[in-house]
């Protein structure tokens, strides 16, 4: 006779060696039990977020019945406390965008590389010890970066911010240079085909376009060390460590996306003659380019959620800079005006105050949650592709 | 290309990474290092002889003779001072009009100066205050009071195009041709006899709770709060998280149920913290009424439904590494799988489950958004451990937020802002470390 595994172990444990009817029923309906039991426990994070979204809306209704869906869009009038109060959120929409594309900036490029790097081209031995740096970047609570922000970096930019960013020119600027100036009069001088000629091309190239890259880099270097910057607590500024917040997220997940890449990509590359730069440009991060897109999003979000660096440093001051580009102004955000008026809307639950505030949540939640399906889908697509189905 | 220059970019190619993660260490090292120097310095500081007599008179701590014998000698310094002030006044009275008018204002910032140095002035009442009561406490702070009361500031205007520049005047020379010249030189001379300064380490910066909102003594109460709050988050998401991941991983057959549930888990984790906070305030609060306003209780279950997220992660994760021949092993001796799950995947798989959980429980302490509506309060004593059903507690990380940005003397108090951050950041830190060890541990355990 043939048993399953769950008969025998019932048998194991009681000492008959026949199970009766009665005994069988009751045997299923405490595992049928025991199993709903647990879906019922597993499915309660599935009705936490519906309970967000409902509450959250529920919250948020209020204010656009009462006040309508224009002025929260298309104005940039923020008075909620004067009488007609106003209730322009772009200024702040436009703020949360502005500080989010801002660390981005930082924060892609970095990400990529630091991943890339961690991934393909450091050794294993030091990989262990970069790893728990990243965490422990990632595990610094929020409200410490924005003290960071607020009494260590905004003095520093407001007294030295001109050049503190002549510096940054000059250290993030001048590599590029040099390489570019090295490659392209190499790419110059390659079609003359006299070799004493070329060299001497060669030569003649790589001063002239070094003395003109020195130029540029004099020329904008004193343009910037010549800004003065009036407030420290600026978008600059929260953007800066925003970038900070963001990138262990980036890079652990664009390196997850890498390392699924797999072996035989990297192997046929190298087999082929290519260079290891030249197999991570040309084959690893096409292969994984739907993965690190998938961490960009991901990082993006946390930037956009943040609540304590842009409250603290952001200077929350609500009106579009002038010009739109203008990074060294204050700005103010969405999760910001959340945390900072809801202590005196509060007092008035039910005016159209405290629901705006609600109004704001529910827009972050719905970008967080598009974001969060779009990455998903993403990262389930690739990881279908690169398995071969 | 030439076969120099793919070289040549292959090289600048490495060095660009090396240089985004050299950078990123920088970061941390950037932004550790001046919280942590000055953290330590809140508790290991010059301190002077009016930090031992605050610390007497608010805490009864200290040597009752030791200290009398300290205050008598810094006295017997400073009485010259109140002489020389009290001197200066009977000039006054003998000067004309206008330069009593002249002389008096000036005056008064020289006595506010020294009052801010060195305590009240002797004769004058009792102060409301607690923090009037006492000079400064610390010896790098008596060294700033001491150079207002030298030099006045004053902003140079000249030049339109640029912003005010401060420079300092000497406030001897106000006073040149007057029996108050003398006071300043003798100041800066015996400042150090006058308020005795000796290297403390002040334990109870950790230990106290504060007086006059965080002018003095220490964190105990937000530390304790910050305890309650994550505790409280780890006891409703702790065990929930596990039996979701015991879900996930043993039972769920691959479905639109299962893969419903785990987008609504990847969901949860991308929500922004406040819009936890919101929730909180909306649902425990407003709704369910889980106490009447702010309370820990209402906090913690906030913060629980935020890491429920990483604490099911981390324990899927943790089972899915638990080796196969594990549980066939067990199945083929005969037990079921649910006395497997308990007697040998959950044993096996409990060092990872637990680091998850580590690192959960240091992202609740430090998380600020969610209990700003929920459990903080900026000012308060610690809390009892009956009053967390019904009262809100003071928090590190939001009080390090409200002292830095919102407290009417957030300029005197960075050394105990720096202190809070210091500690958050070394719960916070501490916590990840031993979370780090424990996974290397396992990881050499499993592969033997």
């Amino acid at each position: 006779m043939i048993m399953s595994g769950e008969e025998l172990s019932s048998q194991g444990r009681s000492s008959a060696f026949v199970v009766s009817a009665r005994q069988r029923k009751w045997q299923k309906i405490s595992k049928t039990a025991g199993e709903s039991t647990l879906l019922l426990i597993a499915s309660f994070v599935a009705i936490i977020v519906f309970f967000i979204f409902f509450f959250v809306t529920r919250d948020a209704v209020p204010y656009f019945q009462i006040r309508g869906f224009k002025e929260f869009f298309t104005s940039t009038n923020w008075y909620p406390a004067d009488d007609p109060p106003g209730f322009g959120a772009l200024a702040i929409i436009y703020g949360s965008l502005m500080v989010t594309v801002g660390s981005a900036l930082i924060a892609i490029p970095m990400g990529i590389t630091a991943a890339i790097c961690l991934s393909d081209v450091i050794p294993f031995s030091v990989r262990q010890y970069v790893k728990p740096v990243i965490e422990m970047l990632a595990a610094i609570p929020s409200v410490a970066f924005g003290f960071f922000a607020l009494v260590i970096l905004a003095p520093l930019l407001q007294n030295f911010g001109g050049t503190i960013l002549m510096w940054t020119w000059w250290v993030i600027v001048s590599p590029f240079l040099l390489l570019a100036i090295i490659v392209a009069s190499e790419l110059l001088s390659a079609k003359v085909s006299d070799e004493k000629k070329r060299k001497r091309l060669h030569t003649f190239l790589s001063v002239v376009l070094g003395i003109i890259a020195l130029g540029l880099l004099f020329f904008v270097g004193n343009k910037l060390q010549r800004i003065e910057i009036l407030t420290g607590t600026n978008a600059l500024n929260v953007s800066i460590i925003l970038s900070f917040m963001a990138l262990p997220t980036i890079v652990s997940v664009s390196e997850d996306a890498l390392q699924a890449v797999g072996r035989d990509l990297r192997e046929g590359s190298y087999a082929l003659g290519a260079t290891r730069a030249e197999t991570i440009v040309k084959t690893i991060l096409p292969a994984a380019s739907s993965g690190i897109l998938a961490a960009v999003i991901l990082g993006i979000m946390r930037a956009l959620g943040e609540t304590m660096v842009v409250w603290m440093a952001s200077g929350n001051s609500s009106h579009i800079p002038s010009p739109w580009f203008n990074y060294l102004e204050s700005v103010r955000t969405l999760t910001a005006t959340i945390a900072g008026d809801m202590g005196e809307a509060d007092q008035v639950t039910g005016s159209a105050r405290f629901h705006v505030l609600f109004a704001m949540g529910l827009l972050l939640l719905v970008i967080s949650f598009i974001c969060n399906f779009i990455s998903e889908r993403i990262i389930v697509r690739q990881r279908k592709v690169l398995s071969g189905q | 290309m030439n076969l120099g220059t793919r070289k040549l970019f292959d090289r600048a190619f490495t060095a660009l990474g090396f240089g985004s993660i050299a950078i990123m260490g920088m970061m941390l090292i950037i932004v550790l290092a001046p919280i942590v120097s000055k953290g330590v310095s809140a508790i290991v500081f010059r301190s002077t002889v009016e930090h031992r007599k605050m610390l007497y008179s608010e805490f009864h701590r200290g040597n009752r003779v030791s200290l009398e014998k300290e205050i008598a000698a810094s006295d017997a310094a400073r009485r010259p001072v109140y002489e020389m002030l009290s001197e200066f006044e009977a000039e006054l009275g003998l000067m004309d009009e206008d330069k009593q008018q002249e002389y008096k204002a000036k005056l008064d910032q020289v006595r506010t100066a020294i009052k801010a140095l060195l305590g009240p002035l002797p004769g004058e009442s009792e102060p409301a205050l607690t923090r009037f009561k006492y000079g400064q406490n610390r010896w790098e702070k008596a060294e700033e009071k001491l150079k207002e009361l030298v030099y006045e500031k004053q902003w140079d205007y000249s030049n339109p195009d640029i912003a005010a520049k401060e420079y300092f005047v000497s406030r001897a020379t106000a006073f040149e041709g007057t029996s108050l010249v003398r006071l300043f030189p003798y100041v800066e001379k015996n400042i150090d006899k006058m308020l005795l300064p000796e290297w403390t380490f002040y334990w109870g910066f950790i230990t106290d709770s504060s007086v006059d909102s965080h002018i003095f003594g220490g964190i105990w109460p937000e530390i304790q709060g910050t305890f309650f709050l994550a505790l409280g988050a780890m006891l409703f998401a702790f065990p929930l998280g596990v039996i979701a991941a015991i879900y996930f991983t043993e039972y769920a057959r691959e479905g639109f149920i299962t893969s419903l549930l785990r987008s609504a888990n990847s969901t949860l984790a991308g929500v922004p913290s406040i819009v936890f906070g919101l929730f909180g305030l909306a649902f425990f609060i407003n709704t369910l009424k889980v106490s009447e306003s702010k309370s820990v209780l209402a906090g913690s279950l906030t913060l629980a439904i935020m890491i429920l997220p990483t604490i099911i992660r981390a324990a899927e994760e943790a089972i899915l590494s638990v080796p196969k021949t594990y549980r066939e092993a067990s199945l083929g001796l005969g037990s079921t799988k649910w006395n497997t799950i308990v007697t040998v995947i959950l044993p096996a798989a409990l060092p990872g489950i637990l680091t998850g959980g580590v690192i959960s429980l240091g992202r609740a302490a430090g998380e600020t958004a969610p209990i700003i509506f929920t459990a903080a309060v900026s000012v308060g004593s610690a809390i009892g451990l009956a009053d967390v059903f019904s009262s809100p507690t003071p928090a590190l990380s939001w009080n390090i937020y409200n002292l830095a940005s919102e407290h009417e003397a957030a300029a005197e108090i960075r050394h105990v802002q720096y202190g809070m951050v210091f500690a958050l950041i070394s719960i916070v830190l501490m916590l990840n470390l031993s979370a780090i060890v424990l996974r290397a541990r396992i990881s050499k355990k499993l592969k033997g």
